[in-house]
């Protein structure tokens, strides 16, 4: 997913001179390539995140595309306000990146990791906010924030778990994406990292299904509703806070036009509390797949779908 | 140089500013006064404004300092850019013009009020003219209570090393914040000697003396140093009217009838002695 994040950012800097990367001192091996072939399409701004964005507000404003990289748990949390007044009042086209978004940095604690950046994000007006699984939704998601003149958050989460689409998706706007079919009562929505994971506990619900969220903002209403009509009960799966993400965006919309049962999957509203490996920390917070399978049974003994 | 046909009397300036805040009953009045003389010799001088407030190469104003908007919009109003209508029902229900920066505003280049965010975003603005091989030059207004801020100095660091010699900082020093004196609340010591370490070409001057900040910005703007200018502006707070000068209650104080007209008074006695 790295490679195709990568891969993406030199296409559309090759092909438009305005496309700025603008980094905080991150992205040490990432951006190898990008800095030998547009070392003046390159800016590293310092450890100085605050004046990173604001310096990026001034280069939309005259007329560039920055693409501000930074890992997830300073951009968008340590600079929400300059995303607020520099950057989103204004609608500017400055692409985020939000690297190693969820628990990635498991060893490093919480200062590293960010479970609270879309929650964070979702009440911004005109921030846009994707979340992509595999990297064929990563490059169809880097193609559609080129082609957004807005602001646009990219949370890149964990990235070597592997494909589960076969080719780069159509991509749009609010839009769930189809992962696998199924009129059986139980419907999983994931959205990045959780994918995969989501995929392999449907395995286990005869005839549910799965889709995939990339675009966490907007989430299309008419698009949720139509995907959820056919199921009883609703299941989320995210690497982020319970609060105020995909879960939260679901229930949100579903409360109001179209009641069901939603089990909302992700980090409880805790701080990660010991360190240890990814598979460990997920563990943890109860997102891996023994405990997720639990809470999925606790839900549907609570609300039966038979 | 000169982009307005308009004159940008300090007298004339400071009475309309008096007139929104009376009308709207706004505070900030006195961190508005202390830059007049500022936006004056910038808009008479040296601000190429081009074909108006969207013009790609026009040069930048920024207000990092929000808090002394009134003033930019007085200056707006003699550009004509504001009508007379803006002015007489400042802050009223329904209207655009806000007690603080907004960048919906034409001639307004960013929000602030959240201090320190001006100047990063003038930076931005600064290397993006740069890149584009542009002439275009930004003005950054800083307030000195405003340097409390961590991200100012950021930006200073990046102006700095980014070269950005079409930067000139003017900060309005004017010796108040909020709560009290910048020497007691935080004492920032020597601000040319500050911008000087962080790579600026930096002098002090009279803040209110029109021809010396004429001067110096022009020296300045036509230097050979190759990185960021700043002026340290000693200005006074509530300049141009003897009971707000110096007395940081005109932060937050409203005008009332009597104080008005005592305020205007006082004004209108000044701009006998103007000439031009």
């Amino acid at each position: 997913m790295r490679n195709a994040f990568s891969s993406a950012l030199i296409a559309a800097a090759q092909a438009d001179e305005r496309i700025l990367l603008v980094t905080g001192d991150h992205g040490y091996a990432l951006f190898d390539e990008f800095r030998h072939r547009f070392p003046k399409q390159y800016i590293n701004a310092g450890i100085a995140e605050q004046n990173m964005v604001g310096v990026a507000a001034g280069l939309a404003k005259s007329g560039f595309r920055p693409v501000v990289y930074a890992l997830s748990a300073f951009i968008p949390i340590r600079v929400l306000e300059q995303i607020k007044l520099d950057v989103c009042c204004e609608e500017l086209p400055v692409l985020f990146i939000g690297d190693g978004a969820g628990v990635v940095y498991s060893t490093l604690g919480v200062s590293h990791q960010s479970t609270e950046d879309v929650a964070a994000l979702r009440a911004l007006p005109q921030v846009r906010i994707l979340s992509p699984a595999d990297a064929h939704e990563m490059k169809a998601a880097m193609e559609l924030a080129f082609a957004t003149p807005a602001p646009v958050y990219l949370r890149m989460g964990k990235s070597d778990l592997g494909q589960v689409h076969s080719s780069p998706p159509k991509l749009e706007w609010g839009r769930l994406l189809p992962v696998r079919s199924g009129n059986g009562p139980l419907v999983f929505i994931a959205t990045g990292s959780m994918l995969n994971l989501a995929v392999k506990l449907a395995e286990e619900w005869p005839g549910s299904a799965v889709w995939s969220a990339p675009s966490l903002k907007p989430l299309d209403t008419g698009s949720l509703v139509s995907v959820c009509r056919p199921h009883r009960v609703v299941v989320t799966l995210e690497e982020h806070n319970v609060i105020g993400g995909l879960g939260g965006a679901v229930a949100e919309i579903l409360s109001q036009e179209h009641p069901l049962p939603v089990c909302r999957i992700g980090v409880p509203d805790q701080y990660s509390e010991l360190c240890g490996s990814y598979s460990y920390l997920m563990r943890e917070h109860g997102l891996d797949l023994n405990s997720v399978r639990a809470q999925v049974h606790a839900f549907t003994k609570k609300h039966p779908v038979a | 140089m000169s982009a307005a046909s308009t004159d940008y009397i300090s007298a004339n300036l400071r009475r309309t500013i008096l007139r929104m805040a009376y009308s709207g009953s706004t505070v900030h009045i006195a961190c508005a006064f202390s830059l007049v003389e500022i936006l004056a010799v910038l808009y008479r001088q040296h601000l190429r404004l081009g074909s108006g407030p969207k013009d790609p190469e026009r040069d930048y104003l920024i207000l990092s300092k929000g808090h002394g908007v009134m003033a930019q919009y007085a200056c707006l109003h003699e550009l004509g850019w504001l009508s007379e209508k803006h002015i007489q029902d400042y802050c009223t229900d329904g209207t655009a013009l806000k007690g603080l920066s907004d960048a919906d505003v034409p001639g307004l280049e960013v929000n602030s009020g959240s201090l320190g965010h001006g100047l990063a975003v003038g930076a931005g603005l600064a290397m993006g003219a740069l890149r584009r091989g542009t002439s275009q030059k930004v003005y950054a207004i800083l307030g000195d209570g405003e340097c409390n801020e961590g991200s100012i100095w950021e930006a200073l660091l990046f102006a700095s090393h980014f070269r950005l010699t079409n930067l000139l900082v003017i900060v309005d020093a004017n010796g108040y914040q909020a709560m009290g004196s910048t020497a007691e609340v935080m004492n920032m010591g020597s601000l040319e000697q500050k911008f000087t370490a962080f790579g600026f070409e930096a002098c002090t001057i009279d803040g209110h003396d029109e021809a010396l900040l004429d001067k110096t910005i022009t020296r300045l703007v036509k230097s050979s140093f190759s990185g960021p200018r700043a002026i340290i502006a000693r200005t006074v707070k509530g300049k141009g009217v003897s009971f707000m000068e110096g007395s940081n209650l005109w932060h937050y104080s409203r005008l009332n009838e009597k104080t008005y007209q005592d305020a205007l008074a006082e004004l209108e006695k000044i701009e006998v002695g103007v000439s031009r």
